[in-house]
């Protein structure tokens, strides 16, 4: 299996050219695919039920069904529905590279790269302040929440297809809703039935007793979640590997689940029932995380601090470890859990250096979410890790997480502009004209947030997670409409540039004044002619050094953020959650923003979500950078995430895995919420940079997600050695 | 019992104290056990060829060149900030030291700690025992790296770990590459024998010198204080040092890894 994956990275990277993007686990298209898509806006997209049922139907009908003879489980997907939106950043080359698409684009609409309906639901009044603060304002984001699998394990297709029908009886004026969501369901059971038909006549064929007793189950398998409930182990892997494939093709996102606790029913039955083994558990878990490396969460505790790590826990890192590709696994740590648990993921991150997994602290999550209005215990202990640094609760939340930020060195650079006007400058008050522009930024970003919220159901509703979410088939409505809960998250991108243009500031300019205001204005109108000025100012103490000017405006930053973000007075019981995240876009915000007072040059990339700027320290310290990140914690349950990347030169053994435990023990006693961990080889990385075809493999955690090292474009391979830290 | 306020103040009194360090070392996990702080303090009698730290040999704040990093902007004398000309040593105040110290003490549990390093720590025996004296009065565990040129019992027997190296056997060549003799080097490691601090012995490993490593290991296995015997590859991170301090570079060689193996058999942990 591992060795198909490289083959798949190997043929994507032709095929698609270079990403920033998840992996997905998606494999190479094939030849000759093609989908026309039905456009049913003037503006030459598609919107609505109808328009995006109708091109969800046309994309997974061209899916062929994936069957390899050497797994258990069947089905891939390829393509997704937002590569026909018009939107260039997601675009594939071998979607811009068909003619057919060439000749399509020539003939259609100019407006042809819109994605939300803006005919019908403009927010041209939002726009200017949208790009003075280089805001992602989640407009027309898609999904970022989590489905209840238990809903699904419990009804299977079939059972979604009855429940439609019923509630479509009791809401006769909601019929445009279920007819779209009946056809969803008719087209994932379509696909099934394609690779029942497709195992049959391999069965027909296959010479081979072994691998054709294989196809026989899984052929069986497949004819049993066509329509009804998962009842065993492999039809529950089987199940969600068909939902996850419907859910990526519709809109490439959707989310994972606690791996263990939702699988583990099936595994002690069919145990018990002598139809499941270890192995074979194992072979379908790995199987799983190879057709989608879903955001997954492991271990962790109930909602009475119950340890909820079980056996299946352990087989899922050691199917992990069998496999070692690109995966999302996240272990939930809590004081309850079950220490050797932790050990042993921690002892395949040091032993296999692929980026998994990642660590998740639920005490300060959990609080920290209970600190919002109405969220008890057991709704914070529901809410897990299921995504890039964001958490949910699955089912019932719909918090838009991770689609909105708001570039805080943009706002800077606001700020710094105000305050050349200033009769009297100082850090202090471009503290206050910072605080004067965060406030528009992050009122315009609640403008944005509540503009897609209000209209999102008629422009992109979520018609495949809609069928495991809580009130949405029973009232005839989208997610976005019914959720029970709305906790949005803003996450602000480049405190460290900010923190240290503050500390650079107050060092250089007011205690050491080596530099007036005036000649650091013009050093940054001229975008640092004079290289000395530069390093003036860049050498200065910086955020995460420990006990510097910059670790106390970083804090001071993190306050204000936090007091900004929950005064903002929101509709509908809706609430804004602060936290601190830049996704992978450092390079896309930093050319946004001109030259920053801590020596960064204009266009160059802003810090990665809440860590530090690159060569913070010449010794790379990671307790400094975890101390240091504990201390910006926004505290409301959303994550500010301890990125770390370095060559401890450890060997995975006790002393190995005991200190990269009290690495991250301490983190999360600080108050840390999220630790993304690389343990790389620096040879290997450094070697891989420059040649990265030789490296297929090679996975790295690129911020929340693990990517295949060789398929980042160079740029952000850059980014990843520069963050690389020489030494723990 | 004196106010928590003039206890405080006292301690702050004890920590007017100034030793010369080189550097500080965060999340130093290869200087003894756990994640720990590695001090270097400055200065040391003896001058081994192949110096790793040869930045801290002499006990005078140095200037260390980096000519790549230099952007002739012609205004040394006003400060560097490229980072070509680096001060190395600079006196520093108990106070200063612990500070940094206790910005990790929650990593530390209660198997890292610090590990006062150098250059040879002893040598600035007065600033040592009062840093010591500053950990142990944290909880901090607390280890000293040193060659074992010197004996001080009182400031040992505080200790949790000492870390010592015995480089070569023969003390006609141990005078040759280090300058000093190694007689009292091996009269000291009976001495610390007898104090109950666990002990690791180290050799670094340069091929092109007839160390005696099989006797040296056996000189080690006598000594019922030492807890493991370790044999560290020579490696040239050095020479870029040198070469900045306007030294000659080493002439040594990393050793293979058929030699490293070769030379296992003499590590040992008990």
């Amino acid at each position: 299996m591992r060795d198909t994956k490289i083959e798949h990275t190997l043929a994507k990277r032709k095929q698609n050219g270079y990403t920033d993007l998840d992996d997905f686990g998606t494999v190479p298209i094939s030849e000759g695919y093609f989908v026309e898509p039905w456009y049913n806006s003037e503006n030459g997209s598609f919107y609505g039920y109808d328009g995006m049922c109708e091109n969800f139907c046309r994309v997974i009908d061209a899916h062929e069904p994936y069957i390899d003879v050497n797994e258990m489980l069947c089905g891939r997907w390829r393509d997704m529905l937002v590569n026909y939106r018009g939107d260039l950043h997601y675009m594939p080359n071998w979607l811009k590279n068909n003619p057919k698409t060439q000749e399509f684009m020539k003939t259609s609409t100019t407006l042809w790269s819109k994605r939300w309906d803006e005919g019908r639901f403009p927010y041209d009044e939002l726009k200017p302040l949208q790009a003075k603060y280089n805001i992602t304002s989640g407009i027309d984001a898609d999904a970022h929440f989590a489905c209840d699998y238990r809903i699904g394990f419990e009804l299977g297709f079939g059972g979604f297809l009855e429940k439609i029908d019923y509630y479509r009886k009791i809401n006769s004026d909601k019929q445009a809703f279920y007819d779209a969501e009946e056809r969803v369901v008719k087209a994932i059971i379509a696909f099934i039935q394609r690779h029942i038909d497709k195992l049959e006549q391999m069965i027909s064929t296959e010479k081979n007793n072994e691998i054709r007793d294989n196809l026989i189950e899984m052929k069986t398998v497949c004819e049993n979640v066509r329509y009804d409930a998962p009842k065993t182990f492999h039809e529950v892997c089987q199940w969600t590997a068909f939902f996850n494939c419907a859910a990526r093709i519709y809109t490439r996102d959707g989310a994972g689940f606690q791996l263990d606790g939702l699988l583990y029913p099936y595994y002690e039955r069919d145990v018990k029932a002598g139809i499941l083994d270890d192995e074979k558990a194992k072979f379908l878990i790995s199987n799983l995380l190879l057709i989608d490396p879903h955001y997954y969460q492991i271990s962790g505790v109930d909602e009475n601090d119950k340890d909820m790590t079980n056996h299946l826990s352990y087989l899922i890192l050691e199917a992990a470890d069998s496999i070692n590709i690109a995966m999302n696994l996240t272990v939930r740590v809590h004081d309850n859990c079950d220490k050797e648990f932790l050990k042993k993921a921690i002892f395949y991150l040091l032993k296999n250096k692929n980026g998994w997994p990642r660590f998740c602290n639920d005490k300060a999550l959990s609080e920290g979410y209970m600190r919002n209005n109405g969220i008890d215990k057991k709704t914070a202990r529901e809410r897990i890790a299921v995504g890039c640094n964001w958490m949910c609760v699955p089912g019932k939340e719909f918090p838009m997480n991770d689609t909105v930020k708001i570039n805080v060195a943009k706002v800077l650079e606001e700020a710094v502009k105000d305050l050349r006007n200033e009769k009297v400058r100082s850090t202090d008050r471009l503290f206050e004209l910072f605080e004067k522009h965060a406030k528009i930024a992050v009122e315009i970003t609640a403008k944005g947030i509540n503009h897609h919220l209000d209209h999102v159901w008629e422009v992109t509703p979520e018609l495949v997670m809609n069928l495991m979410m809580k009130n949405t088939l029973e009232q005839g409505e989208d997610i976005s409409q019914c959720a029970e809960l709305y906790t949005v998250g803003i996450d602000g991108a480049g405190l460290a540039v900010v923190a240290d243009s503050f500390g650079a500031l107050q060092t250089r300019v007011e205690e050491e004044k080596i530099l007036t205001w005036d000649e650091m204005f013009e050093a940054l109108d001229n975008d640092f002619e004079n290289e000395r000025l530069r390093l003036i100012l860049n050498s200065s103490p910086k955020f995460c050094q420990g006990g510097t000017v910059s670790d106390t405006w970083a804090k001071k930053l993190t306050a204000l953020w936090v007091s900004i973000i929950k005064s903002q007075p929101m509709p509908k019981g809706r609430q804004l959650l602060p936290g601190w995240f830049s996704w992978s876009r450092t390079i896309e915000y930093g050319t946004k923003v001109g030259a920053t007072p801590n020596g960064r040059k204009a266009g160059t990339p802003i810090s990665h979500g809440a860590n530090p700027n690159p060569h913070f320290r010449t010794d790379g310290a990671p307790t400094a950078q975890a101390n240091g990140i504990a201390t910006i914690q926004c505290g409301y349950g959303n994550t500010a995430p301890l990125q770390l990347e370095f060559d401890p030169k450890l060997a995975a053994d006790e002393k190995g895995v005991d200190i990269v435990w009290k690495l991250i023990e301490t983190h999360f006693k600080q108050g840390g919420t999220l630790i993304n961990i690389n343990i790389l080889d620096g040879e290997k990385l450094m070697e891989a940079n420059k040649n990265p075809d030789l490296y297929p493999d090679l996975v790295v955690r690129v911020t929340g997600f693990t990517a295949y090292f060789a398929s980042l474009s160079p740029q952000f391979r850059q980014l990843v050695v520069d963050r690389f830290l020489e030494g723990i | 019992m004196r106010p928590l306020r003039v206890q405080k103040a006292e301690k702050r009194k004890k920590l007017v104290s100034k030793g010369i360090v080189a550097d500080i070392q965060r999340n130093s996990i290869h200087d003894g056990p756990g994640i720990r702080t590695t001090v270097f303090l400055k200065g040391c009698p003896l001058n081994c060829a192949w110096c790793h730290n040869p930045e801290c040999i002499s006990f005078l704040p140095q200037i260390m060149y980096y000519p790549e990093k230099c952007i002739g902007c012609g205004f040394c004398e006003k400060g560097c900030f490229s980072g070509a000309r680096v001060m190395c040593g600079k006196e520093m105040s108990l106070h200063e030291v612990m500070k940094e110290i206790l910005l990790d003490k929650d990593y530390y549990g209660e198997v890292g700690g610090v590990t006062i390093s150098g250059g040879e720590p002893f040598a600035q025996r007065s600033f040592l025992n009062e840093l010591i004296d500053a950990c142990k009065s944290e909880d901090i565990h607390t280890a000293v790296e040193t060659s074992l040129i010197y004996f001080d019992k009182d400031i040992m027997s505080k200790l949790d770990l000492i870390i010592a190296d015995l480089k070569i056997w023969n003390n006609e060549i141990h005078k040759q590459f280090t300058g000093v003799g190694n007689s009292i080097i091996k009269e000291n490691f009976k001495k610390i024998n007898e104090l109950g601090v666990p002990i690791i012995a180290r050799t670094p490993v340069i091929p092109e010198i007839e160390q005696g490593i099989r006797e040296i290991s056996a000189f080690m296995k006598e000594l019922t204080k030492v807890k493991q015997y370790e044999l560290l590859p020579y490696h040239p991170l050095g020479n870029s040092k040198r070469k900045a301090l306007g030294m000659d570079e080493d002439k040594f060689s990393i050793p293979s890894a058929e030699y490293m193996k070769e030379i296992e058999k003499y590590v040992f942990i008990r």
